[in-house]
């Protein structure tokens, strides 16, 4: 039996994420050989966004798509629930919070979902992976043109001055959106490849990643980021960062249990809905915002996406082995023995002949042990 | 015999006529011996014949299947004739008012409906043991089973009496049947072919698709039920073999061919197998039961005794049983789908090794003795649950008895796996073998 492979509680990609942080607050990046970083982040992006249009396949979008209700819900969690909370903590932080730091609060917010952990959790919970493949993908492919918008609209409208750019709409377009386009386009000549190999796009996914937030963050220490945070600050995000992925977790907890989602359907919502792309988020923010600002927009994110990732693998993890949350109430007995079987025919107007009772009640007895089976 | 696309040449060219097709078909269908036929149309037959030939004669284009005789499981609506699903409870049931919506589609492609076959009493089993019409038999060793549901239209086509033919699968009644009998049979993507006309079983399984000896006749029928052209697919599919319990009780031959199709495929372990197995149980009896309650309430002794304590204890299922198995069925196909994505065709075995003994109709699944009827399909049956569509082809071993292999590929990928077939029949692999002389023939005026 195989599924899929359980994310361990302590992601490597963290350590690797805190390395490149410490690395890049000792030994950030100048002059020529920062402009130079940038241009290798910006390319490793491109190729990043150009695999991952190669490898999205239309069949599972397409078996996935008819689940409307699912994909409207996990979008209004997404671009309509998330952003609430963000101008709600914007308003309520703004007070005694860097601005910056708020603008990463309300920047991530505006994101999309992810896709490959969204589903490796859905499918660990043995939730509705198909329609998991959908939302997700449906999720992130709007961000592409939803994020800048909200961004542009709530970041700008708010007055803070961050110099956001509709121009950089343009960048996002010619960086994220033309490679992607150009990778689906290309998926008949180099989607097998892609396919068989599958292994080169985490080192891509997580190395572009990298090398942004170093090129980031190399930036954001030139223009002083630590002199201005401390450790309160870093606390008060991690406050907030849970503050808002309970308020949507709950919040969408409830909307399945009002839409009376199925079980898997539930997950999809939980999983899908809740997540924030720190793939999408961090290439966006370095073309949404300027340079020196972009290390302080994106701390935020980075701490909200390790907080959701151990939150999520233990909801997860308890789905997986929780057998109360199968559809209890369908529960129903395979009526065996004679006088259980006599009551049930009699109920349905049937009369079970002599001649078939022995073979009647043989074949109740296999259906009760599918039934088991069934149950696991 | 030949084969259909051989036939509608013939016609087509005027080197036969439809009429002198079905009467050379009609000859021997009269003394067959497998036990395949329940009723045989001759009147009908002729007039279709007869029909394809004027429009020969004025210069029409009478269809791609001009004067091509052809045998449906008697599960399809013909027009005049009862739906009797094998049970003599429907032998004298209300004619039906027209075609099958796929007969209506073969006869306007210029078929010639001649025959309808026999089957397990409302298509409730593997074997095609029937209380009113008999037993099916194999074509190639008349003392073993056909296998099931559909025994009569693969016998037919496999002993070489008719060209190709029509069935219906449930849980694996087409491929079971296909692979017992050496030939190749289709169960498409549930509810792709249209099953309007034809007398259900279990609704949430049940898919029509033909049976034929050779991979151009399958995909000529195929286009014309389907009503469209395959997809050309000239990439190498993406191949994937399936393990866990795909490879336990089958034969080694069965391992071997699958391995040196595709000896560097991956090796996919559907996980839950055997609960999808008793999902699909489960739904299948409980759907049967509720289909014929009504019948069972009034004359339970009229069903066939082999089906009739099946049907019964389906009938006293519970809703909810069978609610929680559509639960399961939908995260199922979902996981899988997701599993399989980055395949176009898996292979796995069709049935459990050879045909049964007729006086023995048993199949040992996990070292135990089981009844045939119920356990021949234990590698379709989770095929089915997913709804893909799966292609038994059979592999090629002349003077043997057949052994059969699955491919199956995505929702609607059936062009994929007729290309994979086409190119293993085209390298010897797969194809129908003739059954020995002095079995098959006996009856066969061709």
């Amino acid at each position: 039996m195989r599924r899929p492979s359980f994310i361990p509680s302590i992601d490597p990609f963290l350590l690797c994420l805190i390395a490149v942080v410490t690395a890049a607050s000792l030994l950030p990046v100048r002059g020529a050989a920062a402009s130079a970083f940038d241009v290798l982040a910006d390319l490793a992006i491109m190729l990043l966004f150009f695999l991952h249009g190669a490898k999205l396949s239309r069949e599972a979008i397409v078996q996935g798509i008819g689940n409307w209700r699912l994909h409207a819900l996990v979008l209004a969690s997404t671009y309509m629930l998330f952003p609430a909370t963000g101008l709600a903590v914007d308003a309520v932080a703004a007070r005694w919070l860097n601005p910056l730091l708020i603008s990463g609060v309300l920047f991530l917010t505006l994101l999309p979902s992810t896709v490959q952990s969204s589903i490796a959790f859905t499918a660990m919970a043995r939730g509705n992976v198909a329609a998991a493949v959908c939302s997700a993908s449906l999720s992130n492919l709007l961000g592409i043109v939803l994020t800048p918008l909200l961004v542009g609209l709530f970041i700008e409208t708010r007055g803070s001055g961050h110099g956001f750019d509709w121009g950089a709409v343009r960048g996002i377009v010619a960086q994220l959106l033309l490679p992607f386009l150009a990778g689906h386009l290309l998926r008949p000549l180099i989607g097998a490849w892609v396919a068989r190999n599958k292994q080169i796009l985490m080192p891509v996914d997580r190395g572009s990643i990298l090398l942004v937030v170093y090129s980031a963050f190399s930036a954001a220490v030139v223009n002083g980021i630590w002199k201005v945070l401390n450790l309160s600050d870093l606390a008060a995000l991690l406050v907030l960062s849970a503050a808002i992925l309970a308020v949507i977790m709950l919040a969408n907890f409830a909307a399945a249990r009002m839409a009376k989602l199925s079980r898997e359907d539930t997950i999809v919502l939980l999983f899908c809905g809740s997540k924030k792309s720190l793939v999408s988020g961090v290439p966006m923010a370095g073309a949404l915002f300027a340079p020196a600002q972009v290390g302080m927009v994106v701390l935020p994110l980075m701490i909200f996406h390790q907080l959701q990732l151990f939150v999520c693998a233990w909801l997860a993890a308890r789905y997986a082995r929780d057998p109360i949350a199968e559809p209890a109430a369908a529960r129903a007995a395979v009526p065996v023995g004679e006088a259980q079987i006599a009551a049930v025919a009699k109920d349905r107007g049937l009369t079970i002949p002599a001649e078939c009772e022995r073979g009647v009640a043989a074949n109740l007895a296999l259906l009760a042990d599918h039934a088991g089976r069934l149950r696991g | 015999m030949s084969g259909a696309l051989a036939t509608a040449e013939r016609v087509r060219s005027g080197a036969s006529s439809a009429c002198e097709e079905v009467e050379r078909v009609l000859a021997a269908l009269a003394g067959e011996p497998y036990n395949a036929v329940t009723r045989v149309l001759a009147e009908r037959a002729r007039r279709e014949a007869a029909q394809v030939d004027a429009a020969l004669a004025s210069g029409e284009d009478p269809g791609p299947l001009a004067g091509v005789p052809y045998g449906v499981k008697d599960l399809f609506d013909v027009d005049g004739l009862s739906t009797t699903a094998g049970s003599a409870l429907y032998a004298d049931a209300a004619p039906a008012t027209a075609d099958a919506e796929v007969v209506r589609r073969l006869r306007d492609a210029g078929a010639v409906l001649v025959a309808t076959l026999n089957m397990d009493e409302f298509a409730y089993g593997f074997a095609t043991i029937n209380a009113t019409h008999g037993t099916t038999r194999n074509p190639h060793d008349l003392a073993r089973l056909a296998g099931g549901s559909s025994g009569g239209s693969a016998a037919i086509v496999a002993g070489g009496l008719l060209p190709f033919a029509l069935g219906s699968d449930t849980n694996g009644s087409i491929r079971v049947p296909a692979s017992l009998t050496g030939i190749y049979g289709l169960k498409p993507t549930h509810h792709d072919l249209p099953v309007a006309g034809t007398f259900p079983f279990a609704e949430s399984f049940d898919d029509i698709g033909p049976f034929a000896r050779d991979m151009a006749d399958l995909l000529a029928v195929w286009q014309v039920l389907k009503g469209a052209s395959a997809e050309d697919i000239s990439a190498a599919p993406r191949l994937a073999r399936l393990g866990g319990r795909f490879r336990q009780n089958v034969e080694a031959e069965q391992l071997a061919a699958i391995d040196a199709i595709a000896p560097d495929a991956p090796l996919v372990d559907l996980p839950d197998v055997a609960r999808a197995r008793s999902a699909a149980f489960l739904i299948t009896a409980y759907e049967g039961g509720v289909l014929h309650r009504e019948a069972l309430a009034r004359d339970p002794l009229g069903f066939d005794p082999q089906v009739r304590d099946r049907l019964l204890a389906g009938a006293l299922l519970p809703a909810g049983l069978h609610d929680e198995a559509q639960a399961f069925r939908a995260a199922y196909k979902a996981t899988i789908a997701a599993l399989v994505a980055d395949y176009d065709v898996l292979l796995a075995p069709a049935a459990p090794g050879v045909a049964p003994l007729i006086d023995d109709p048993v199949v040992a699944i996990d070292g135990e003795r089981t009844a045939a009827r119920a356990t021949l399909g234990i590698h379709t049956q989770p095929i089915t649950f997913l709804g893909l569509p799966s292609l038994a082809v059979p592999l090629r071993r002349p003077g043997r008895l057949p052994l059969g292999l699955q491919l199956i590929g995505k929702a609607g990928g059936e062009a994929a796996l007729f290309a994979l077939a086409a190119r293993l029949e085209a390298d010897g692999i797969i194809g129908w073998s003739e059954p020995g002389a002095g079995l098959a023939k006996q009856g066969a005026a061709a």
